[in-house]
Parts: C-alpha cells; structure tokens; sequence
C-alpha cells in the first residue's frame, strides 16, 4: 500500500515537473533505463531465460543559482510492480548543493558517498558497458547480497573538491551520515532514523592525471553484529558469559582502493574493499573482501571490448554445540570463507548518443572452504540488455 | 553552370579553412585575454565554473562534426567521444550540464557576443569584433 502510494507520489512529480519546466525552463528531468534478457544455465538445477527491466531511475535537477543546485534521483529496480510485490522503489539521492569554487563544494541531504571509483555512479547504466556490474555494485542483487557491508550507501553532508598541482588534480572528500541500525519496525517509533548515537564517517583522497584517476577510500561506523553482519539473531545465548548487547554497535572499518586508466584506446579499471569487524571475540569472524579489475579495448569511439574479474571473500563462524543442547564448554567454533568469483567478459555497443546495446558473459562460481558448510556451485549467465538515456 | 559556381564556392570555403586556424573566442565581458589548454579542459570538463571575477562561465559547442571541432578538441587533448562521456558523467552525477551545442559557427559567435561569461571556438577566419579572442589553435599539417 505505501509502494503504491508512493508511485502516486512520484507519478504527480513527474507530470508537475513538466509543467514547471515549461514554466521556467530550469528544472531538467531526465534518466535512463536498462532493459534485456538472460539465460541462467547450471549443471545443478535447470536453464531460466528471463526479459527483465533490470533498472529505471528519474533525475530531477535544478540550477538554483550560481552556487547552488538540487539533484533528486528515484531508482526503480526488477521489473517493478507494487501490486505484484516484485522489484523495489528507492528514493537515492535528494540533495541540495553549495558549490563555492572547484576546492569546496558543500552537499547537504540523501547523497551516495564517495568511495572507491564505481561507488557513485555504480547505477548509471549509460556510463557503464556493465549489464551486471561487478557484484558488490549491481543494485538489482540488493535482494539477496549484504551490498550495503561493503560499501556506504547513504550519507548526509559531504564536503568535497580538487586542488590542482601542475598537471595533477588532488581530489578529497569527506562524509557524514547514519550508522547502519536504522529502525524498520514502526511499532518502535519512526522508521528510517537511526536508532543510535554513533555516525557514518568516511571520505577518499585521490589523484587525477590526464585520463588515469587512483584513490584510497575509508569509512567508520559502528553496527550490529548479529543483525547485519552475521544475521543470526539468537547466535548470542550460545556464547558463554555475553549477551547480545556485547555485540551492537561493534566498529566496522572499510578501506578502498581503487585504480582506473584509459591508454589510447586500452582502459582498465580496478578496485579493492575491506570490511573489518572489532567483534570484540577472537572466536568469531565476519570480516569480507572484494576486488575486481575490468581490461578492456576501444575498438572505435563506438564498441568497447572488455573482460574482467570479480570476487568476494567473506568470512564466518559456525558455531556447534557438541553437548547437543547444554550450553557451555562444549561450543565449537569452526571458522571459513565464502567466496564468489566470477569471470566476465562482454561488450558495449553506442548506437547513438543514448541508446547503447550491451551483451556480457559471466560464470559465477559459489564455493566455501569448510566441510561443515559446503558449496561449490557455477552457474553461466548469457545476458543482453539495452541502456537508454531519456 | 549552377555546379561550377558550388565548386568555386566550395574550393574557396575550403581555402579559408586549410590556410586558417580555430580561434577560441570569449565574450567580451570575460575577465582574462588568453588561456591555455588546461584551463580551457578544466572550463570545458566542468571542473572550473567561475571566471576569476566569479561571473559563470558558459561553455558552447559546435554540433557539426568536423575539422574545427576535431582541431578544438585535439587541443584539449581529449576526443569528442571522450568529452560526450565525461559530460554524460557530470550530468548523471548532478555535477553539470554538457555544453549547449550549436549548429552551426555564425550561431556560436552569436551566442558568444550577446552572453556574459560565454566561451566557444570557430575559424579564424569567422571572428568578429564582437567577440574577444583568447588563443588560436594552429593547424597540423
């Protein structure tokens, strides 16, 4: 009922910005959609083919003034259906921006941090030759992967800018904005606050020299343990001596690095994330990886080749009670890895300035290094897909 | 008789060109009387938006293909593709809009004149007094 409201809403939006933009010829709506197929075959289970509206987003933009300008960005996810209960709306982006010079600009409200080179444009399809992006970035996984540990989503006041020094631009941002534990349950007061006293704090220093850009990112904040890194809410009361409340607000620290070069006609890009839990128990690990690097080839100002890899690492405790239900001595840790690889290739295909054809081959491995836990699944997904800016 | 007249015509309009050069040219309200490459890519990416008196700068493009645009571009050290993508980035980042591509040069050196703070490039041999040249591009041969 509040999907449906809410697409009401944006729907009187839309057609409201139009008139308004007639009106005064400075509030710009565009956007852009990426729509295609993919066929899943597996040696496990059998082949899928689906059609699929992986992703729309509408950006609503107005120059206020010299120095100031708003930016609203919905973000419309799986084929989305309110009434269906497929996909997802989000509001991602609603920010009003002071811009004083090219060393300080001031953004304040829902902004995507910066982090690493992918994370803020990780959902504009028109830029990337990507149908799924490398894994930790593609929104349409949101379902089912914790994207959110390994990157910051949401911020609230970023400060950020260049200072250029002979040939090289120093980039700097910094970012403030919620911890994780943002109440869900309306029975326990407003949803989408904070329900904690501690911050996002994060930013990325970085340089830019003629077509090559490389930073490092970090970020802080405090979250809890078991409702979202190791998502076992009970796992507590099998611990000897704590409680749950020993594991809330644990800090979490991610770090970035990333790297992108384009060299006549060759590019790479490539990135690297590590997410450290203090859990405050030796026993237990939930720390996790992720890098990735796209080569890829400019055949002509139109077609671009590339391939690449990705893979997350993520870490996890199995906890057995060997008494078979006495609690106690007797717990076990036993400690492992997840992993998904992936090997990817594909091309991206510019039609015209907006509308670019794109078609990827990706062979993504499931495996886990413990026996307790065992995994090792690889599935082929064929995809094709058009992006289209409105 | 029509044909020959074209091909002079033609001949002459290609003369003017492969002699000449492309001169950047600025309003005349702009506080500066000549830049150089960087400054113009750090104008043309977006990423310097002020003059030094803090009046906007304006930057305007040429929508026709060709060898002015080709020659301006190469001397910002980027191709036309390239600047569409970087542009294309500004825009869905909320950090700008592209140029406002023009259609031809006589509506460039219009804009040019008649806007504060505006910026664009044409032949050398289409300048005006109306408008304030702040580098000229030699031509490679």
């Amino acid at each position: 009922m509040r999907r449906h409201n809410l697409l009401n809403g944006l729907f009187i939006i839309f057609l409201g910005s139009g008139l308004l933009a007639q009106a005064e010829d400075d509030l710009r709506v565009f956007g852009y959609f990426q729509t295609g197929f993919q066929h899943v075959s597996s040696d496990v289970s059998k082949d899928e083919n689906t059609f699929n509206l992986q992703q729309l987003n509408l950006f609503f933009q107005k120059n206020i003034s010299t120095h100031w300008s708003a930016f609203v960005n919905f973000e419309i996810l799986n084929n989305y259906s309110s009434s269906r209960h497929w996909g997802a709306l989000n509001l991602e982006e609603a920010w009003v921006k002071y811009r004083y010079n090219k060393s300080f600009t001031l953004k304040l409200g829902l902004s995507v941090p910066t982090f690493n080179y992918l994370n803020e444009i990780k959902n504009r399809t028109p830029l990337l030759p990507y149908i799924i992006r490398p894994l930790i970035y593609e929104t349409s996984f949101g379902e089912f992967l914790a994207l959110e540990e390994f990157v910051p989503a949401r911020a609230f006041a970023q400060v950020y800018g260049f200072w250029p020094i002979g040939g090289i631009k120093l980039d700097y941002a910094l970012y403030l904005g919620n911890s994780p534990n943002i109440n869900n349950n309306s029975e326990k007061g407003q949803t989408g606050v904070d329900t904690t006293a501690t911050f996002l704090v994060g930013g990325r220093v970085g340089i830019r020299l003629a077509d090559g850009q490389a930073g490092v990112s970090a970020t802080y904040d405090r979250t809890n343990m078991f409702q979202d890194a190791l998502g076992h809410q009970d796992l507590s009361i099998l611990l000897e001596g704590r409680s749950p409340r020993d594991f809330e607000e644990r800090p979490r620290f991610r770090l970035g690095v990333d790297l992108s070069y384009l060299w006549n006609k060759f590019y790479l890009e490539s990135e690297y994330v590590s997410v450290v839990y203090d859990d405050g128990w030796d026993q237990l690990e939930a720390d996790r990886r992720f890098y990735y690097f796209t080569l890829g080839y400019h055949f002509s100002d139109k077609l671009f080749l590339y391939g690449g890899y990705w893979e997350t690492q993520e870490e996890y405790t199995i906890v057995e009670d060997i008494t078979a239900g006495i609690f106690g001595d007797d717990i076990k840790f036993t400690n492992g890895e997840f992993y998904v690889q992936v090997p990817v290739a594909g091309l991206a295909y510019r039609l015209n300035d907006r509308i670019t054809l794109k078609a990827q081959f990706a062979r993504p491995r499931l495996k886990s290094n413990t026996s307790l836990f065992l995994i090792n699944d690889t599935e082929n997904f064929h995809s094709l897909a058009v992006s289209v800016f409105l | 008789m029509h044909r020959t007249i074209a091909t002079i015509l033609g001949s002459f309009l290609w003369l003017s060109f492969a002699t000449g050069q492309v001169a950047v040219i600025a309003n005349k309200s702009v506080p500066v009387d000549e830049v150089t490459s960087q400054q113009l890519l750090d104008f043309y990416t977006g990423d310097v938006k002020l003059w030094e008196n803090k009046d906007p700068v304006i930057v305007t493009d040429l929508k026709p293909e060709g060898e002015v645009k080709a020659l301006f571009y190469e001397f910002l050290g980027k191709s036309p593709s390239r600047m569409k993508s970087i542009w294309l980035k500004k825009m869905l980042s909320g950090e700008g809009d592209p140029p406002e591509a023009l259609k031809s040069e006589s509506e460039v050196l219009q804009k040019v004149s008649s806007t504060p703070g505006a910026i664009g490039f044409v032949s050398e041999a289409n300048i005006s007094d109306d408008v304030k040249v702040l580098t000229v591009i030699p031509r490679k041969d």
